[in-house]
């Protein structure tokens, strides 16, 4: 067992806080290493793989990754949340750091590069909701853990997002890690990324309270 | 920000992602309330990481960008380098480890040359937020 990041300097009324979804992620991925570290041992032709986390949040798993699971890589995150944004930068330098690390604070992935990343790691807002928050009502409260659960429709809204725009954000190797809830329909979702060509697994699920959380790998 | 991430970025309106002028954002033109701020930063210098980077730059853009911010040291094409780790592969690869790792972006903005909205990076952060647009 690899040892959780210290997320000790957040500040849990600005940034969510690790939780049961967070710490499944740590440890499926740990899993996972062996898969990851063969599929990305050879950088001199495609070079070195860049790991992209949508919702860095505190940025535990970011960190635990480049520390734990494939520490040559480029390391890239977004958040809505300013302040997620900084604290996930904070909290790799207090974890040790990696040579590259940057943050965009923007929606989903938007300003990104098609055809840029080789590791997505998602764990996303799927709660389901009536509404998502608006931007502009967060900009004027500075209040933005809203986004951190709630996920619209079938807590589908910013996964479905991602899922429909991964085949353009995806390099060739690319591997894709996506948490779902129940309610998120996971083998309907696992069907469809079927027909649309992708390889998916189930690699994992944790039942917690009245939830089952599960996180899927897509590759081509 | 650091420099290399610009090759990684592009014009977040819907609209210019079509267009070859949505990459890369100009660094040529700076606002007033917030200068443009660069800063060196260390990185452990490791041969092998520059050498694997290599192949995922965009050089044409990276030139551009390197000189906007007042950087004309670069060769015109990629570097074609054997053994990261010959002595007289040490050079280039320290200067572009300095270059594309080490330098932050601070502060200061990008340009669209398509559409000309302006990026503010702060603390390091870009922000590619566009107003009234977090999820469709
Ligand atoms: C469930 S939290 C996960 C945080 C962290 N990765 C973890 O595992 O602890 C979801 C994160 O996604 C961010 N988020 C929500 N909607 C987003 C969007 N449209 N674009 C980018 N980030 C978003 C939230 O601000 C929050 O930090
Ligand atoms: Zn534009």
């Amino acid at each position: 067992m690899f040892p959780t990041p210290s997320t000790s300097h957040v500040d849990y009324d600005q940034v969510y806080e690790p939780s049961e979804d967070s710490f499944l992620f740590l440890d499926l991925l740990q899993e996972e290493r062996s898969f990851i570290q063969e599929r990305f041992s050879d950088s001199s032709k495609l070079g070195i793989p860049t790991v992209l986390e949508l919702g860095l949040g505190s940025g535990i798993i970011t960190t635990f990754f480049h520390n734990y699971i494939l520490p040559q890589a480029l390391f890239l995150g977004t958040d809505v949340n300013p302040h997620a944004c900084k604290t996930a930068l904070e909290t790799s330098r207090a974890n040790n750091g990696t040579r590259y690390f940057d943050v965009l604070r923007t929606n989903i992935w938007d300003g990104l590069r098609p055809n840029t990343v080789d590791v997505l790691l998602f764990n996303p807002p799927y709660v389901p909701a009536d509404n998502l928050g608006s931007y502009e009502s967060s900009i004027k409260s500075d209040d933005w853990l809203d986004f951190a659960l709630l996920g619209g429709e079938d807590g589908m809204q910013v996964t479905k997002i991602v899922l429909d725009q991964l085949d353009f954000v995806m390099r060739d190797r690319g591997v894709a890690y996506i948490l779902f809830c129940f309610r998120n329909k996971p083998e309907e979702v696992a069907k469809a990324m079927t027909d649309r060509g992708w390889s998916v697994k189930k690699i994992g699920e944790r039942k917690i309270r009245w939830e089952i959380l599960s996180i899927w790998r897509f590759s081509r | 920000m650091k420099l290399l991430t610009a090759n990684f970025v592009q014009c977040s309106v819907k609209a210019c992602s079509a267009t070859p002028k949505c990459f890369p954002l100009h660094f040529d033109q700076q606002t007033a309330d917030v200068p443009l701020e660069l800063a060196h930063e260390d990185v452990d210098f490791s041969p092998e990481f520059i050498y694997n980077i290599l192949p995922r730059i965009d050089w044409p853009a990276l030139l551009i960008t390197a000189r906007e911010l007042g950087n004309n040291m670069l060769p015109e094409t990629t570097p074609e380098i054997e053994n990261p780790n010959a002595p007289e592969n040490e050079q280039i690869l320290r200067d572009l480890h300095t270059l594309l790792l080490e330098t932050q972006i601070i502060q200061g903005s990008m340009r669209c040359e398509n559409c000309n909205h302006i990026y503010f990076i702060r603390d390091s952060i870009p922000n590619f937020l566009l107003p009234g647009h977090l999820v469709q």
